[in-house]
């Protein structure tokens, strides 16, 4: 019989092949060495101080249950002195979420945790369910990540709580990576990868739900570590992906890792690293420098993508429609060039890819209306931060995503069939029909 | 879809002469075969225009290196130089520029083997260029290849053998495909750009369409050089002391597909149509990265070309930081490393106590390089 032994006590038996490097370990010192590792993400960049209270964003499922159990266990461990507790966003999603909670509050109890539960129908006076009802299955999941990063800092600000920590793995930080290439989204490229984002508070009100800092102490630790820490601790989570469809570019992106993974088990953490120095090529940004320098920290997103739940099921609707926008800016841009080589507004804007000079208007609109998911409406340069008009949170716009979005849906709410057709409808048709056609119809949406 | 094929009777009208019938869509535009054939030119020579003639003084021929891999791109990239040169020769009696061309062969550590007639029918055809082929082992006849020796274990006692054998050498201490690969691509740049100095030419033109360009930001950022991708895909000077000029970024692989069977006389009889599909299986043995980025994007450029040209777009807006020549640089790639942060060691993702980063102690290689050459196997 060929047993080895475990390459770090060099006393057990190896059970374990560790998914980063294929190191043969037994299970006590996968156990250690993963905590340890999670332990020096902590303290080498300061993440924690003691006798701050810090909220567990808690979906019940492997990462944020993992992240809550090894805290503890820090905590506990190497004394950070610090509060935890854990706090749910139930945005209303029948045979998904409601199970979830469930799994969050046994959680609670297993670790002695305080818990809130925050819902979007509170919030939002949406669910989900409700919301998916209204646009469809498709990039409903932006609607969700702005609602929830939002309801994460109002929940947080109600705690009194400064510091949310995520369970953002390496995983879906390297797929935020590729995915941002693929649809060339730099400013979210740069601020992704950092390990601290803040929403920095314009107001001085220490209540206020926009200074709350965020951070991914499991930025480095690979999901499927994550899966056999939590077998091997027999830890108790929600393993049911969301019933609602992720985004095309998320689950090409994600398939294209676990295949990178297979060929080289390293590649999860070089895209990492990659994307934390590609942060400090983007032009104008002299703040996400990936998290490695210690004064600036990069102003959070206004939706944090990774909800976990992808294997791209869909038939990749958002990939068509930034094909198609992309397309009819190519051919603009090939126009103008052919009557004017000299027109500055077409080689003068780089980095507005809306705006290519000869379809200003209409396809500006249909980046507001229809575009939003994808398609950044800002060039990378440094954010300026205000807050919403509406709800006093923080936004580089004059009304926030959150708002934007929730305006759309409320319009829609009182009458029905027809104007849905207003926001998600655009979209598809121009997928399916020619450029042209595609243009006249959002000029007509636009207006 | 662009560069499909229309069958015969519905050709539509062309788009662009509105007089002969269209043989395929590209962009969304049906071409007739004279006006793609000029619209991959024109999208080629626009990237050239600094050599015009007027931009040479008669007295001083600028040269070019093109590296020449006979797959569809660089041979068609071979095609319309040469093509341009006759123009400007026809026009203004002399041109804006000389072409030399080298081909290297690294099939004594891959299963590359371009065959020998392939390349005796293309020197034949383009007789008037210079012609180099180069074997992967001449790579250590350069003055600095002492900087290699430090790469594999064995290399610094091996030092007398030769090239050959230093090469075998070195590609024996590699473990993974994925390694292998990425080590003959880094040599033979270092090659080229090596003879490109030897023979005094001011650049190297390289025949990358812009679907190479897209799986290469997406492979070299999964290889973990994500630091060196403004290097690696821009037009301009390069670190290695040479400017780097990609004609091709504009046009899609599959266009040149095209272009190759219906330039006139064909090239196809000059290309080696064997890597320009990736394996479709994954295994995790002989699957390099750069296969997996090639099989991706053969899909994305089938049914998404813009996001493909997006992807080298946004790659484009990277701003290569400064580079001097005292900067301390990868011995094998030969990037420079900012601070000094050589290996895999010593950042966040290394999350362990006390393995500080010891200079000197791996080569010293970049973070992409110590992930393919590691010098512990």
């Amino acid at each position: 019989m060929r047993t080895s032994l475990c390459a770090l006590c060099k006393e057990n038996r190896s059970v374990i092949i560790r998914p980063k490097d294929r190191a043969k370990l037994c299970k006590l010192c996968f156990i250690n060495v993963f905590e340890t590792e999670i332990h020096h993400t902590i303290t080498t960049n300061n993440l924690f101080h003691r006798g701050e209270k810090i909220a567990i964003g808690a979906s019940g499922g492997k990462d944020s249950t993992v992240l809550a159990s090894v805290l503890k266990t820090l905590n506990e461990r190497y004394d950070y002195g610090v509060e935890l507790i854990l706090l749910s966003i139930d945005e209303g999603i029948k045979g998904y979420r409601d199970d979830s909670l469930e799994t969050v509050k046994r959680n609670a109890m297993q670790y002695e945790m305080p818990l809130t539960i925050l819902g979007y129908e509170e919030l939002y006076g949406w669910t989900m369910d409700q919301v998916v009802e209204q646009v469809g299955k498709k990039g409903n999941c932006t609607y969700c990540g702005v609602f929830r990063r939002q309801a994460l800092d109002r929940g947080a600000a109600r705690l009194g709580v400064k510091h949310v920590v995520t369970g953002h793995n390496a995983d879906d930080v390297a797929e935020t990576v590729l995915m941002n290439l693929l649809r060339g989204d730099l400013p979210r490229l740069s601020r992704t990868t950092s390990i601290v984002t803040s929403t920095p508070s314009a107001s001085s009100d220490p209540a206020s739900n926009t200074n709350i800092k965020r951070s991914k102490p499991l930025k480095y630790a690979y999901e499927k570590e994550i899966v056999m820490y939590a077998m091997h601790k027999k830890l108790d989570y929600f393993s049911t992906e969301c019933i609602y469809s992720p985004e095309a570019f998320r689950g090409s992106a994600r398939t294209l890792i676990k295949k990178l993974e297979q060929v080289r088990p390293s590649s999860i953490l070089d895209i990492v690293r990659s994307g934390e120095d590609m942060a400090k090529l983007v032009p104008g940004n002299d703040e996400g420098c990936g998290g490695t320098c210690s004064n600036s920290i990069p102003v959070a997103d206004e939706e944090e993508g990774g909800c976990g739940s992808a294997n791209g099921r869909t038939a990749g609707g958002e990939m068509a429609t930034m094909e198609q926008q992309l397309a009819q800016n190519e051919v603009a841009s090939e126009n103008a060039l052919e009557v004017d080589l000299t027109t500055p507004k077409v080689n003068g804007q780089r980095n507005d890819r809306h705006n290519s000079g000869t379809v200003p208007l209409p396809n500006r609109r249909k980046g507001k209306k229809g575009g939003e998911a994808f398609i950044p409406k800002k060039a990378p340069t440094k954010q300026t931060m205000g807050t919403c008009e509406r709800c006093g949170y923080l936004s580089s716009q004059k009304i926030c995503k959150a708002c934007v979005l929730l305006e759309g849906l409320n319009k829609s709410r009182p009458k029905n069939g027809l104007e849905i057709s207003y926001d998600s409808q655009p979209k598809e048709e121009s997928s399916v029909n020619g450029i042209i056609n595609g243009l006249e119809k959002t000029a007509i949406a636009g207006d | 879809m662009p560069g499909k094929h229309l069958s015969g009777d519905s050709g539509q009208q062309c788009r662009r002469c509105k007089e002969n019938v269209s043989v395929l869509v590209v962009r969304s535009e049906p071409l007739c075969r004279d006006c793609f054939i000029k619209y991959v030119h024109t999208k080629v020579i626009k990237r050239m225009e600094s050599f015009r003639v007027r931009n040479t003084a008669p007295d001083q021929q600028r040269k070019i290196l093109l590296a020449v891999s006979f797959g569809v791109s660089s041979v068609s990239l071979l095609n319309i130089l040469d093509h341009h040169l006759q123009t400007q020769k026809a026009k203004t009696g002399r041109t804006g520029f000389s072409l030399n061309i080298i081909f290297v062969n690294t099939s004594s550590v891959d299963s590359s083997a371009v065959p020998l007639d392939l390349r005796q029918r293309l020197q034949e055809r383009f007789s008037e260029y210079h012609f180099t082929s180069v074997g992967l082992q001449d790579v250590f006849n350069d003055p600095q290849r002492d900087a290699l020796h430090d790469i594999a274990p064995g290399l610094e006692v091996a030092g007398d053998s030769s090239p050959l054998q230093q090469l075998e050498t070195l590609f024996k201490s590699l473990k993974t495909a994925a390694g292998r690969a990425d080590v003959v691509s880094t040599l033979r740049t270092r090659l080229i750009v090596q003879h490109a100095k030897a023979l005094g030419c001011e650049g190297v033109s390289w025949g990358d369409s812009t679907t190479k360009l897209a799986e290469k930001t997406l492979s070299e950022t999964a290889k973990g050089r994500g630091f060196s991708l403004p290097w690696q895909t821009a037009d301009g000077e390069s670190p290695l002391g040479i400017t780097f000029n990609y004609p091709m970024r504009d046009v899609l692989k599959k266009e040149l597909v095209n272009y190759a069977e219906m330039t006139d006389p064909p090239l196809s009889s000059l290309i080696d149509y064997s890597t320009l599909s990736a394996p479709t299986t994954v295994n995790s043995k002989t699957t390099t990265i750069d296969d997996l980025m090639q099989h991706y994007f053969e899909s994305v450029e089938e049914n998404f070309p813009s996001i493909v040209s997006n992807v080298v777009r946004t790659t484009g807006k990277l701003e290569a930081p400064s580079t001097s020549e005292s900067q301390v640089r990868c011995a094998l790639c030969s990037m420079p490393v900012e601070d000094g942060r050589f290996g895999i060691h010593g950042w966040g993702g290394d999350q362990q106590d006390g393995v500080a980063y010891a200079p000197g102690e791996s080569g010293p290689l970049c973070y992409g390089c110590t992930r393919s050459a590691p010098r512990n196997p």
